[in-house]
Parts: structure tokens; sequence; C-alpha cells
């Protein structure tokens, strides 16, 4: 099928973006990479009536601003794969980043796109929750910097008001003995994910000291698996018991059924997703200690 | 309606579209670039893949009127109707093709990852190459063949450089 029709406006530079976007409210979208609004409106599942095409905009830095990564909004994904220091700070990241789509997709989709579009199981909304990113949300008024764990509010729904749109995100940089992991598991290479969990640990000596755990597939938005990050605390890192603690956080959460799998499949695998990332921070841990 | 000049596989050409035409639709019907096949239009099969500025792109998700001041390129650019780029002549010997549907968006999207191995004088692992094609899909060839040919493109050139 095809678009159905609407006016296009090319941003100049950020402020006549927000001009445009305040102007059309409800009825004006931001356009980025377009990787999942041109589909949406091709199967006419979305109908803006004006696209403001934010491209042109110099949203795109990639730097440490003191003790926070800021990554602009249209920082492209492919981008984070030979970037210094998403290797160096933000493990978890970059092996989250090899799980979306393909490379052409990743040429193109943003940031920016990804977490305002928040597909349940999309991975960059997950590393925003995992690191603690705080989201920046500029309009006409000012900016708005909203945490991540206040961002994701459903399938598809943000935190964001009409007029508003994200200018950058920011992650606090990790203490120095930190590493991470991500896995995840679909239908085949470069789906969005059934489920998938992230991982991102501290220590000292061979002993965990600090653990965040994210998972999506649980519910329509990804969540943080607390029970499971106070569990893994003062655990050793060459035995942290991945499989009981995997058991455990399975039963405590109630996924839904869908056509991607029952919801008591879905348990089973987030509960081998958590064993398995577990052990493979752990064993980066044991490699980099 | 916009009025807009698209740089078209080395050619400038003013053309008058509504904003919600796709890149694909108009390069099919606008400029008659029939290699440009739509599969599914909406981002998964791949088969509308051209470059911009280089870089593959779906077509089918891209307007017309994003592509102002930018070079658009097609499979027509690339070795012309008897396919002599190397790539394609690799499709042809390695069967890397049959009902030939999908093929322009394989070529499109591998070309320049041919040239970036060819820069870095690296054969890739069957993986990586399996990688780099993994947003297209064919339903004829079960890839072997298209593997097959992309390592033979990257091979023959090394080897020739090497003996050269
Ligand atoms: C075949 C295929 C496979 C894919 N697989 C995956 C996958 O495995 N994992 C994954 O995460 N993604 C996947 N994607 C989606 C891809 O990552 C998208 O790029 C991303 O979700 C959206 O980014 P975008 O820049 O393309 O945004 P767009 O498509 O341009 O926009 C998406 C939404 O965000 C809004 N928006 C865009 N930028 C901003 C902004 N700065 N502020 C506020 N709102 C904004 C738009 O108005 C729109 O509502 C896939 C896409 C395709 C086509």
């Amino acid at each position: 099928m095809r678009p159905a029709s609407f006016g296009y406006h090319k941003a100049t530079d950020l402020a006549h973006a927000l001009a445009l976007l305040a102007e059309f409210g409800d009825d004006g979208r931001p356009l980025a990479g377009g990787q999942s609004l041109v589909p949406m409106m091709n199967l006419r599942l979305a109908r803006p009536a004006h696209l403001v095409d934010i491209n042109a905009l110099p949203l795109t830095a990639i730097e440490r601003r003191g003790d926070v990564l800021h990554v602009g909004a249209l920082v492209r994904h492919h981008r984070y794969l030979s970037d210094p220091l998403i290797a160096a700070h933000f493990p978890a990241f970059l092996e989250a980043v090899h799980w979306i789509g393909h490379p052409t997709i990743r040429n193109h989709g943003s940031i920016g796109g990804s977490i305002s579009h928040a597909d349940p199981t999309a991975e960059l909304p997950a590393i925003c929750l995992l690191y603690d990113a705080t989201i920046i949300a500029s309009s006409t008024g000012g900016d708005r910097r909203i945490a991540a764990r206040d961002f994701f509010l459903g399938a598809y729904v943000t935190a964001l008001q009409p007029g508003e749109m994200v200018t950058a995100v920011e992650f606090p940089i990790p203490p120095a003995k930190s590493t991470g992991a991500f896995i995840e598991l679909g239908e085949r290479r470069g789906d969005f994910a059934i489920a998938s969990v992230g991982v991102a640990l501290q220590w000292s000596g061979r002993q965990i000291t600090g653990a965040a755990v994210v998972c999506c597939g649980a519910r329509l938005v990804p969540i943080r698996a607390s029970e499971v990050e106070n569990l893994l605390i003062g655990r050793q890192l060459d035995a942290p018991d991945a499989a009981a603690i995997g058991r455990r956080f399975a039963n405590t959460i109630e996924p839904v059924s869908d056509h991607s799998g029952s919801s008591a499949y879905r348990k089973h695998l987030i509960g081998e997703l958590t064993r398995r990332t577990i052990e493979r921070a752990c064993q980066q841990a044991l490699e980099t200690a | 309606m916009t009025e807009i000049t698209l740089a078209v596989n080395g050619t400038a050409k003013t053309v008058d579209v509504e904003p919600r035409r796709l890149l694909a639709d108009v390069l099919r019907n606008d400029f008659n670039l029939s290699g440009v096949h739509i599969g599914c239009a909406h981002g998964a099969c791949g088969c509308c893949t051209v470059q911009i500025d280089g870089v593959p792109r779906l077509s089918c998700l891209t307007f017309a009127v994003q592509c102002e001041n930018v070079e658009i390129t097609t499979v027509e650019s690339m070795g012309g109707p008897d396919a002599t780029h190397i790539l394609q002549q690799a499709f042809k010997s390695e069967h890397g093709l049959q009902c030939g549907y999908c093929t322009p968006g394989f070529i499109m999207t591998l070309a320049p990852y041919v040239d970036t191995m060819l820069a870095q004088r690296r054969m890739p692992s069957d993986e990586e190459i399996r990688e780099a094609m993994s947003g297209n899909i064919c339903r004829c060839t079960g890839y072997h063949g298209i593997v097959s040919a992309v390592r033979k493109a990257i091979g023959d050139q090394l080897g020739s450089e090497a003996a050269a």
C-alpha cells in the first residue's frame, strides 16, 4: 500500500523544527530515518497530516560531556558499532546494536526515532532503561529532562507531548570496573525480538557490587528486573547461580500470549535468556579482571 | 504537488510529485527505471534497495521529496544491459539468482560491501557475508549461490591484484 497525503516540511535548524512542531501539534510528526514511520504510513497504520523532516539538523554527536555520554537524537544505529566510547563504557549497548534490524536499517534509523517509536522489544529503549539514561525533550517552551524509567509508558506510547521532540539522550558513564551483555531471541535474524535481556555489572575483586538488568518481552514496555539485580549483588563472578536467578525471575512475570509465543513459552525463554546473559556478563568481567 | 530535481544515475531531471510518493515509485514511473523492484513496500524484503550517495537505502521507506541534492543510483547504473559489473558476473557464474526479482536489491546492497572488503584487502567469512545481506530476502536460491558470488567477486579481484 501507499501512504495517505501529507504536507512535507524540511526543517533547516532546530528552532525551525520546533516552531513547525508547535504549529502542527497533534497533526505533525518528526521524520527521522523513516525506518519505522514510513512502514506504518505505507500500511496506513499512521496518517500524520504533516511531516517535519529533521534530517538536516546537527543532532549527530556522540561525545563525552563531563560524566555523561551525550548522544544526539539523529545518531544512526551503525555509528555505535565503531565508536570507542560505546565500546569502552557501554558493552551491553554495543552488543544490543548488533541485534537491531539489518545493515541498511542501521545506516538510517536514529536513536530519537527508535525511542519515540517505542516498539515493545526495540533494543535502544531497553538500553536507555538499563543504563539509567535521561531523555532530553525539546519544544518551543524549552527543554524537559525525562528519566528513561518515566519515558516508556506503553507499546508505542511515550511521555512526549505534541510539539515536543527528542534532541538528545544522556547516558551516565558507568564506573571503571563494569561490563555488560545483551542477548535476544527473534524468529529470524534482524527481526524484532520475542524477548531480550540486558545486564550491566560492576565488581570488586571477584564479587559483584552493582547490577542492572533489563528485560523486553515480559510486558509491553521494557522493564528493570530489580529482584534479579538484588540477588546478583554480593555473588561471585565465577558462581553467580544464574540458572536459579533466571527461574526465579521468570516466576515473577506474566507475559502476554501472542502470535510469536504463548505466555508460558515467553516465561521460560526469559528465564533462560536471563541465565545466559548473566553468565556472559560474568565471563566478560572475569576476562577483564 | 512539489517540484523537485533528482540526480539519478548521473543525470538530473525535474519532476512534479506529491510528497507522499515513495522514491521507489518515482524511480520506476517518472524515471522509467524498472530495475527498482518493489516487493513488500514496507521495508522487510530489501528488493527496492538503491544507493543514496553510495549508501544502500530502501527506496520504499524514502519519500522522493527528501532526495534533492543527493546522488541516487539504481541497478541500471551498474553494468548496463550486459551486466558487466564484477558482482553481476559473479551472480551469473555462481547461480546467485533464479527468478531475478530480488537481484537488483542484492546487487545494490552488496556492491558497496564488496568495495569495502576490497579496500580492506580482506575476504570476509560466510557469516559476515550473510550478515551484510541479511536485509534482503531471496525465495529461490537458498542464499548459498549469493554467498559464493560475493566470495568470487572479492576473491577474483584480490587474486588479480596479487598477480599484478
Ligand atoms: C526490516 C526492519 C527491521 C527492523 N528491525 C528492528 C529491530 O530489530 N530493532 C529495532 O529497534 N528497530 C528495528 N527496526 C526499526 C528501526 O530501528 C528504526 O530505525 C527505528 O525504530 C526508528 O528510527 P527512525 O530514525 O527510522 O525513525 P522514524 O521512522 O523516522 O520515526 C519513528 C517515530 O518516531 C518519531 N520521531 C523520529 N525522530 C524523533 C525525535 N527526534 N523526536 C520525537 N519523535 C521522533 C516519528 O515521528 C515516528 O513517530 C527495523 C526496521 C525495519 C524496516
